[in-house]
């Protein structure tokens, strides 16, 4: 057990504690949980700054403004309802397509608008929302995942966590959904986590339920070895959102559509650590690196901007094996 | 960041430093014993007077009684008599009861009855005595015979203690004919400690005897005889016999002078008998119990100065912390799930009104029973506060049932749900049909399986008598929890259940 403590610690594995402790307690301040916390405030923000977001086609806040808000639905044929302060993805509605006055959501079931309102009314009540508080309901575009994912991922959307810590991404993963996660990205509820190598955008090898693994359970096919397009643009938005926010330990979830390319769905200030056993590497050993990169600039006086921030992760925290394209 | 985290560690350190020497005070100055089972020795020394009355006169009956002294703890004194009135006073050093009676008839019996503890003894001050003695007069044999004894004491001693030990050393060598001679064939303690307190008069070293009655359960005892001679500071007490210094623990000091401890005026056949003994009272009983500790602020500033109703709250409060503490270890050490850190800790103050076996299964059935009734109503369609409300409406029903049934069949068991436990398990259930919407069944059933753990830990912990007993009496001990729990929040070590959770991690490196 001390064996295994020790080599831990070797390989600069961030634990609870100390991510709570040295980073989310440290770097990001209670009044800014808002910010995360509520994604109609996280997208507003984001839009603001000019960060790539799924289209915000309404909200709504109360009861008798539902029936004005599904009107306002009529021009769209799928969509995402979605809890504002949901947490770990419930209450999410994902509509597909609609026929007279049907709804089929993504797992092919029919709803009637009786049955969406009642849906929203639960999501106003805080049926979703962390400890039951009134919540908002919001409706947003529907992500199409881009068909690089086809072989490795089965239902839902594959989303990237990326791990940002003062604007400096720091690990990146690629969180696939199985058949038991029922189309969610959440690792405790048992989709897969694939490691991203950050200079390259490469996939790694990936972890489900704590283990190591390399195919999917699904489909079993490799995870690793597969390049996402568009990687610096993914990088980009993770590193531009500390200044969003200025939560300084963030971990960002961003999708790729195959039209729009990268969007920032949502932020999370604390994310889980099983991110390590992703990319088999210790995040407190990279975000060292990084806080005293950070001290030598401010012992300089210097700054640096995003791009800069990318590069130097890029350069110090690339991967030492890519895996053979599959 | 490393100035805060000095900051706390420092915090930390004084608390455990404050904590631990108010402890240390109260054990070592105070003297409060550590433990509740503890026992002292508590001494009822009673005399007897027996005297028979003249009859036609009015009878005075004088008794010597003890002064107070620093040595002990007087918990109770008390003078019985029939129709007599009485009068304590004091004569110099001694202290003496007058009994007196218009008319008494026959045998009569007076008692004087005394309490005392070697605990918790008051600091009182010390009584003065003489330090200079003029030379008494003698007869020309004699002064010669005390002359020719001093001359070698003198040679053989430095001061006025050794001087002491000498002369009784020399008067109990009973071979010596000066010694003989001043004893005139009497050869008892009495006389040996009288003709040494001639000898010391004759040097002008001022001494006294005094009659002591032992610590000994006894029957029929009769006073032992010590000399003592006052420094200036204090006195200082000799063995008459041996010469050795000091009085031993289990003397208490009766009155000094060679006077009978009883003297009747208008009666005779005055005898006295001391008889001493003993009961075992447990230490911090008798320092509650005892108005004069209490008085002595020994205890003021304590918890136990507050109503009994009230300390049995705090008895059961000051727990709390150790309880806090215990979760807080189990969370961040070990890394148990629980629902919120204080839910574990009431639902273990709620098993002391269960007790742990019922109150497991009553904790479980009816959770088990209160979540499922919720997932029914989840088809129903129902807003999440009616929700609720029905939920705990049911479970106050369900409560009364087994309260119900367990009294039908004779287990009173079933009768101690109490409103404090009811409440606990209307929250514990909210909570954890909020975790189960938000994360799903197996963390629910995860975190409620944990809580169970730690709240029965809890219990059985926060239930220890010896535990609950130094937290209650030296709350300084819960300056050393917040000390603990300071340097906890440092702590950035991995948990017990993070090892196995990266054990990927860490084979990798082994390969």
């Amino acid at each position: 057990m001390l064996g295994r403590w020790l080599a831990l610690r070797r390989r600069g594995v961030m634990g609870i504690n100390e991510r709570n402790g040295d980073y989310v307690l440290r770097y990001n301040r209670r009044h800014l949980y808002p910010l995360v916390d509520d994604k109609l405030l996280t997208k507003e923000r984001a839009i603001r700054a000019g960060i790539q977001v799924p289209d915000l086609y309404a909200s709504v806040e109360s009861e008798h403004g539902i029936n004005a808000f599904l009107r306002s639905l009529d021009q769209y044929h799928d969509f995402v309802i979605k809890p504002s302060q949901g947490a770990g993805g419930d209450g999410i509605l994902v509509i597909t397509d609609r026929f007279d006055h049907f709804y089929r959501t993504a797992g092919g079931r029919l709803l009637t608008e009786d049955d969406i309102k009642h849906h929203l009314s639960n999501t106003l009540s805080g049926m979703y929302s962390l400890g039951g508080h009134r919540d908002r309901a919001m409706v947003e575009y529907r992500v199409t995942p881009d068909s690089v994912f086809g072989a490795i991922s089965y239902e839902g959307v594959p989303d990237i966590r990326i791990i940002v810590l003062c604007g400096y991404p720091v690990m990146a993963m690629l969180r696939l959904p199985t058949r038991q996660s029922q189309g969610k990205a959440n690792l405790h509820q048992g989709a897969i986590g694939v490691g991203v190598d950050l200079a390259t955008g490469i996939t790694l090898e990936g972890t489900w339920h704590n283990q190591v693994i390399q195919r999917h359970p699904d489909t079993a096919n490799r995870v690793a070895g597969v390049q996402l397009p568009d990687w610096n643009g993914f990088m980009e938005i993770a590193a531009g959102c500390y200044e969003l926010t200025g939560l300084g330990y963030l971990g960002v979830d961003l999708v790729l559509d195959k039209d729009k390319g990268p969007l920032m769905l949502e932020l999370n200030a604390r994310p889980g650590l099983n991110i390590q056993i992703a990319n088999d590497a210790g995040l407190g050993s990279r975000c060292a690196v990084v806080e005293r990169h950070m001290e030598a600039l401010a012992a300089a006086g210097e700054t640096e901007t995003p791009s800069k921030r990318i590069s130097y992760c890029q350069q110090h925290f690339a991967s030492d094996i890519l895996p053979v394209s599959a | 960041m490393r100035g805060v985290k000095l900051h706390a560690l420092l915090l930390a350190l004084v608390m455990i430093g404050a904590g631990v020497a108010s402890t240390v005070y109260q054990v070592a100055v105070l003297n409060i014993p550590l433990s509740e089972s503890e026992t002292d020795p508590v001494w009822v020394i009673d005399a007897r007077v027996s005297y028979r009355a003249s009859g036609n006169s009015p009878v005075k009956v004088q008794l010597f009684v003890p002064p107070p002294s620093e040595r002990f703890l007087v918990l109770n004194e008390s003078f019985i008599s029939q129709n007599y009135g009485f009068n304590v006073s004091r004569a110099g050093t001694n202290r003496q009861v007058v009994w007196s009676s218009r008319r008494a008839q026959g045998e009569q019996t007076l008692y004087y009855r005394k309490t005392l503890s070697q605990r918790f003894a008051e600091k009182a001050v010390a009584e003065t005595g003489p330090q200079f003695r003029p030379r008494p007069p003698l007869a020309e044999p004699e002064r010669i015979a005390a002359e020719s004894l001093l001359a070698p004491i003198r040679q053989h001693s430095a001061d006025v203690e050794t001087f002491i030990s000498e002369a009784v050393r020399r008067v109990n060598n009973l071979s010596d004919d000066n010694v003989r001679l001043l004893l005139a064939g009497n050869e008892s303690v009495s006389n040996r400690t009288r003709v040494v307190e001639m000898l010391l008069s004759v040097a002008h070293i001022p001494a006294e005897q005094v009659q002591t009655i032992r610590l000994l359960p006894s029957q029929n005892q009769s006073p032992e005889v010590w000399l003592r001679t006052y420094n200036g500071e204090r006195w200082i007490y000799f063995n008459p016999v041996t010469g050795d210094r000091g009085l031993p623990e289990d003397r208490v000091v009766w009155w000094s002078g060679v006077a009978p401890v009883v003297d009747v005026e208008g009666g005779q056949n005055a005898r006295v008998t001391f008889s001493v003994t003993s009961t075992e009272v447990s230490a911090i009983q008798l320092a509650q119990t005892s108005e004069p500790v209490r008085r002595s602020t020994l205890l003021s500033f304590s918890l136990y100065d507050l109503p009994v109703a009230t300390q049995e709250v705090y008895r059961t409060m000051i727990m709390i912390p150790i309880g806090v503490l215990l979760i807080l270890m189990l969370r961040n050490l070990v890394g148990m799930h629980t629902l919120g850190t204080f839910t574990p800790v009431l639902v273990a103050l709620a098993f002391r009104e269960t007790e742990v076996i019922w109150g497991i299964i009553m904790f479980t059935v009816i959770t088990a029973i209160g979540l499922s009734l919720r997932s029914y109503l989840e088809h129903l369609r129902l807003q999440l506060l009616s929700r609720l409300s029905v939920v705990l409406t049911f479970v106050v029903i369900l409560m009364a049932v087994i309260s119900l049934l367990g009294h039908k069949l004779g287990v009173e068991r079933g009768l101690a749900v109490a409103l404090f436990p009811m409440v606990i398990l209307t929250m514990v259930i909210e909570r954890l049909s909020i975790m189960w919407e938000e994360r799903g069944a197996s963390d629910a059933l995860k975190a409620a399986v944990g809580t169970l753990v730690a709240a029965t830990f809890g219990h059985l912990l926060m239930t220890q008598p010896h535990l609950s007993y130094l937290c209650f009496t030296f709350p300084g001990i819960l300056l050393v929890f917040v000390g603990i729990m300071l340097m906890m929040g440092h702590y950035r070590g991995y948990r017990l259940t993070e090892l196995v959770r990266f054990r990927a991690l860490a084979k990798k490196q082994e390969r």
